[in-house]
């Protein structure tokens, strides 16, 4: 099936079997390799990306489905100069990763989170969402909420470490 | 401040990481392999017609298929050739499944699709044996034997030697009790991942491992190729854990048909196969003896072990070995006795999963000094205090033939117990305790020994480093690293012993052409072991430069200095050089070496506050304190992450991780990670980290392990905290996970409450 997708701002006509995966057209048909597949059953969040700006396990995902759609993977994340994201400045002064294979998917969560609630730093409990949303083996997940802490708290326009 | 905390972040942030996955190979080939349904049965046949025929598919083979498809060869004395003999491990099953999941055909397609299409169409024949998935199962039931006329028991071993029958009737107390550790799922978040071009008369084999250069070594020795025809390239690679240190029967079909079509192979392992076939951890049945005096001094300990070695003995029989020498733990027992029976059994193999033998060691000896406390009426916190191996006690040979080489084993638990606010918690249990409407809180301390950089005959690495006519510098070593910052860590440490800026230095690692020879990374030995061989070979090459600069301005050496990277003359005056100006007159400038190191044993003490509802089951850890002795520490925000992660692991073990198998000895895993519970943030209780320092005596950079003892302190002081919470009398009844209905059951059975301190 041919169908069109907005991808970090740039539209791709692919043609697709029906049963191919979001994740996979990302990866091997676009080249967009930041997005890694952990469990291939939704659960872990590694392959988190932003689809219509709300955050979806791409290996759950048809490409079929996002006919049309635009989607955002962690190679957007940046500003179109190379300025890093907050939440990428977060990670890496936080300790947010380790191997970094499951960071890409926390990424997007988060960011799905943060455009969606301005207010993010003020909510503990949504935070705790975000980063119970996915699975991590090397960091213990506090890195993790920190680092989202201390995006969002940037974002307000209070920066500050987090608690 | 640079914008990036590591340099890998720089990547690793952007989507610019590059895992095996992720290589573009033109004409590539996927793998996807046919897996066995059943644990255990004779397969009659395996048909590959009809996915021959599937579009997309360029090939499915069976193991009568490809008759010179070599077996799993053994390196590096992971086994013992009389644990072997007799027991091959096909590539690809023969005749014989001995563990659910077994490969039993390859198909390869143009991409993974294809592939998976193909084994669809793959029919085999097995006729079903009856399986045996426990060391106790495998042992009661001889008439079900994994290779036919040969025992189960692969390999026997002790430390130490047998307790007189005199200390145990003398003594005024003996505690008995009987663990079962259980099978764990290294669980990277990175599957196992192989990807194989062949290129004239080499092949180049990209993986996410630990150890390059065995897998090199193994796949040469298995294909019976030159080595130098081998190259490892080990890219970015997203967790191991232990469980990617060696070559596994996928890799060595990938590598075999690369060759074989001359084509690029890949297989990329997804999640269900990972969870079926993937190497296991742990996986033990202990029982222990424990004897005291009146006072509470040890008098000897005895521990058993019936270890599940899994259906093949090839990587990890000799495993629990590490148990039984470290099952002393911290304290001074005149007497202590382990044994070992590895065992096999129709489960996928035990291999080193993080901790490898010492959280079953630690938690042996953690359980019983608890049941001891409780049996004397002793203060489990005390009871350690009077047994405690002494600080001035070092090196302190073990009756289990270690050799601990320093150590302050009170300091470690003092800080621990001052981080919690200990007599605070104390007094919370008791008010607990005579309040029927509050949930039940128990406290519970682990103290471990942890043993760093690996055993004899892996004690050493291989490196080098390169100074440049620019100034810059390249370090080269045998380690790779799988999250634990390598390329941020080693360039600083290069730096900081040269005196040059650490922009000015970068590292190679995971490439068996750029560093011919290599041990790699694994039993947390990273910094103790590759960082004090880049030490002295920085070392090596102040003394090249300053040898140098001596023949050129005509001075003994001892009178040329070095200093802020760089030769002077130690009179002063104008004779002074920099390391690139030195490179530009007198040649490049390039040492290696093999630097050999000791056996390290980093210690600690883990305690845990935890809540149990006895109505429910559950159970809510409310505090961890982790304190560890790393010796000195290179990065404090690097050991602070893996002690946190380990940590992690560590709670996943006592609380949530574990297999269940059906009737006919499959894994129940059809839901993945749902049936596998790893910790997610939900479950993560405040934990606090602190470390001691006491240096490794054995290297100058004073560096031990730290990658491990999160998960070897925190599974025995979260278990000990339910035990006594509910006052369990016989600790048989809280096996791990402490799942709810383990715990609602232990809260039910008769003799609760009794032995209260």
């Amino acid at each position: 099936m041919k169908i069109t997708l907005n991808v970090n701002g740039a539209g791709h006509f692919v043609d697709v079997e029906p049963r191919r995966l979001l994740a996979d057209v990302l990866r091997d048909d676009l080249g967009l390799t930041g997005t890694h597949l952990g469990c291939e059953h939704g659960v872990c969040g590694a392959c988190t990306v932003l689809m219509g700006g709300r955050p979806v396990r791409s290996c759950l995902v048809l490409a079929v489905q996002c006919d049309g759609s635009s989607v955002r993977t962690v190679e957007g994340l940046a500003e179109p100069d190379g300025e890093p994201h907050p939440l990428q400045r977060a990670f890496s002064a936080e300790h947010a990763l380790q191997c970094g294979f499951c960071t890409p998917g926390f990424l997007m969560a988060a960011a799905g989170a943060l455009e969606a609630d301005p207010g993010l730093a003020d909510d503990p409990e949504a935070i705790a969402g975000v980063v119970g949303s996915g699975i991590c083996r090397c960091t213990g997940y506090e890195p993790i909420r920190r680092a989202v802490v201390r995006a969002a708290r940037e974002q307000r326009g209070t920066a500050g470490r987090a608690p | 401040m640079a914008r990036w905390a590591r340099r890998e972040d720089a990547r690793l942030l952007t989507g610019k990481g590059r895992y095996v996955a992720d290589i573009d190979v033109p004409g590539c080939l996927e793998a996807a392999f046919v897996r066995s349904r059943v644990a255990h049965g004779r397969l009659r046949a395996v048909d590959c017609t009809a996915a021959r025929d599937v579009p997309g598919v360029l090939g499915a083979w069976s193991a009568t298929d490809l008759p010179d498809l070599p077996p799993v060869a053994i390196l590096d004395r992971l086994s013992k050739d009389d644990a072997v003999a007799g027991r091959e491990w096909p590539a690809l099953v023969k005749d014989r499944v001995r563990y659910p999941g077994e490969a039993l055909a390859v198909v390869v397609g143009e991409d993974r699709y294809r592939a998976e299409d193909g084994v669809a169409e793959v029919n085999a024949t097995i006729d079903p044996l009856p399986a045996v998935v426990t060391p106790s199962a495998a042992l009661r039931d001889d008439s079900v034997r994994l290779f036919d006329g040969l025992s189960n028991i692969a390999l026997r071993g002790e430390a130490g030697t047998p307790v007189d029958p005199s200390v145990w009737q003398d003594a005024a107390v003996v505690v008995e009790a009987a663990y079962r550790q259980q099978l764990l799922m290294p669980s990277p978040m990175e599957c196992r991942t192989i990807l194989a071009v062949p290129e004239g008369d080499r092949l180049t084999v990209w993986a996410g491992h630990q150890m390059p250069h065995r897998l090199a070594r193994s796949l040469a020795a298995s294909l019976r190729r030159p080595a130098d025809r081998i190259r490892v390239v080990v890219p970015d690679t997203g967790g191991a854990f232990g469980s990617k240190s060696a070559m596994f029967p996928e890799y060595l079909v990938v590598a075999y048909l690369a060759l074989r079509l001359g084509r690029p192979v890949r297989w990329i392992e997804d999640r269900l196969e990972s969870m079926l076939v993937a190497t296991r951890g742990r996986g033990q049945e202990q029982t222990v003896r424990l004897a005291a005096d009146t006072e509470g001094r040890l008098l000897a300990y005895e521990l058993t072990i019936d270890a599940d070695a899994g259906a093949y003995p090839h990587l990890g029989v000799t495993l629990p070995m590490i148990t039984a020498s470290m099952a002393t733990g911290a304290y001074t027992t005149p007497h202590v006795h382990a044994t070992v029976r590895s065992v096999l059994t129709n489960t996928m193999v035990t291999y080193p999963y993080r901790g490898a033998g010492r959280p079953e060691a630690t938690t042996a000896i953690e359980r019983t000094m608890d049941l001891l406390g409780r049996r004397l009426g002793i203060d489990p916190v005390e009871l350690r205090r009077r047994n405690f191996i002494p600080s001035d006690a070092f090196p302190y040979e073990t009756p289990t033939g270690r050799r601990y080489d320093s150590g302050n084993y009170s300091a470690a638990l003092d800080l621990a117990l001052r981080t919690l606010g200990y007599e605070k918690w104390r007094a919370e249990r008791s008010r607990r305790h005579d309040d029927p409407d509050a949930l039940p809180l128990g406290i519970g301390v682990s103290c471990y020994v942890e043993r760093s950089g690996g055993e004899a005959g892996l004690l050493h690495e291989f490196g080098s480093v390169e100074a440049h006519e620019d100034g810059t510098v390249t370090a080269r070593c045998g380690a790779a690293s799988s999250g634990q910052s390598h390329e941020t860590l080693f360039p600083a440490l290069v730096a900081e012993a040269l005196g040059v800026p650490e922009t000015h230095v970068r590292l190679i690692e995971g490439d068996t052409d750029e560093q011919p020879e290599g041990v790699g990374s694994f039993a947390s030995r990273s910094a103790q072991v590759a960082g004090a061989m880049f030490q002295h070979a920085a070392g090596l090459l102040v003394q090249e430069a300053r040898e140098r600069a001596a023949e050129s301005w005509g001075l003994p050496v001892d009178e040329v200095d070095w200093a802020d990277g760089g030769v002077h003359a130690a009179s002063g005056g104008p004779a002074a050089t920099s390391l690139g100006d030195l490179v530009k007159a007198t040649g490049p400038l390039r040492v290696e070496d093999r630097y050999e190191t000791s056996v390290a044993f980093p210690f600690g003490a883990h305690v845990a506050v935890a809540e149990v509802d006895p109505d429910l089951g559950t159970v809510n850890v409310l505090r961890l304190v982790a304190v560890e002795d790393c010796g000195v520490v290179l990065s404090p925000a690097t050991v602070h992450g893996q002690t946190l992660g380990s940590t992690v692991q560590g709670i996943g073990q006592a609380l949530y991780e574990g297999i269940t198998f059906d009737d006919v000895g499959v894994p129940c895993l059809a839901s993945g990670f749902l049936d596998y519970l790893l910790p997610t943030f939900a479950e993560i209780p405040p934990v606090d980290i602190r470390h001691t320092r006491t240096p490794n005596p054995g290297t100058p950079l004073g560096a031990k392990g730290a990658g491990e003892s999160g998960c070897i302190g925190a599974p025995a002081a979260i278990v000990n905290a339910v035990a006594d919470a509910l006052r369990i009398a016989d600790p048989g009844l809280l096996q791990t996970p402490l799942t709810p209905d383990i715990v609602w059951r232990a809260a039910r059975a008769p003799g609760h409450g009794e032995g209260v301190r």
